[in-house]
């Protein structure tokens, strides 16, 4: 699975019209590490991987910006809404605390 | 909160600031630069300090009137728990949704997610797949553009917890 990490699939509804407000589900094969403990039951200090930040944009402009955690689920999946104004891609990056860099894009078109 | 700073006050902020200087640097000391903004977003803390440090001590409205917490009353495996966040308010760019917070009380991490929206959204919508340790509260933290907060909340009982550790 190791070289899935960061692959991220985009849903957006097939039937759209111009100005209907749309969901975008995405997910991403990411392992979103948790914290750790030993068997005193101290933290274990180290860089654990988990996406920090996902940035949403449509037709260019900024639509979202979602802040995770390690509270956030393994491979998460998370949705947000935008307005259909016009045919276009929209576009997920995320940035994990590994210094990841992922993206993916999906196109909105009109029936 | 619109009185003056008292010695009571004071002190307990300063009780609180003290706790998070102490969880920071025994708990998860951020390897330096690389987690930035959003490690300062989750720390492991109490939900009271979490909210705390988050809102100060700005008052809260209770928004179950427009906030849609959509979360399933028994999650079996707490470490998948889908929660969206939908709310009935105008998005437009003189009065709209800003930022959505998800917050689950008795994680060791309480502050989960946070959604900072565009009135392009057209919706103040969010959703996200999330861990709960165990049976907690689940919050919804809605900030508008005026700076009014409103919270909602839903109980989740978890049958297998999913932080781990």
């Amino acid at each position: 699975m190791a070289g899935d990490v960061g692959k991220i699939r985009i849903r957006v509804p097939s039937n759209v019209k111009a100005g209907d407000v749309v969901r975008v589900r995405c997910l991403v094969i990411h392992p979103m590490e948790r914290i750790e403990r030993d068997a005193q039951g101290k933290v274990i200090d180290r860089n654990y991987n988990y996406i920090t930040r996902v940035t949403a944009t449509y037709l260019g402009k900024p639509v979202a910006v979602i802040d995770l955690t390690q509270s956030v689920s393994e491979n998460p999946a998370f949705s947000f809404a935008l307005k259909a104004t016009a045919p276009g891609p929209v576009k997920v990056t995320l940035v994990d605390t590994h210094g990841g860099k992922y993206e993916g894009t999906a196109d909105i078109a009109f029936v | 909160m619109a009185e003056p700073i008292t010695r009571r006050a004071a002190l307990g902020t300063l009780g609180t600031v003290g706790v998070a200087v102490a969880a920071g640097s025994l708990g998860v000391p951020a390897p330096a630069g690389a987690q930035g903004s959003s490690q300062a977003l989750g720390l492991q803390e109490s939900v009271q300090d979490g909210l705390k440090r988050v809102f100060g001590g700005r008052p809260m409205k209770d928004g179950t009137a427009i906030i849609k917490l959509d979360i399933p009353p028994i999650a079996e495996n707490g470490a998948v728990v889908p929660v969206n966040v939908e709310v009935n308010a105008p998005m437009t760019p003189a009065s709209y949704v800003k930022t959505i917070w998800i917050v689950a009380d008795k994680n060791r991490i309480p502050i989960v997610a946070r959604a900072t929206l565009t009135p392009e959204a057209g919706q103040a919508f969010v959703g996200a797949n999330i861990r709960l340790g165990e049976t907690t509260d689940v919050r919804a933290v809605v900030e508008q553009s005026d700076g009014t907060l409103l919270t909602t909340r839903r109980e989740v009982k978890v049958t297998v917890g999913g932080c781990g550790g």
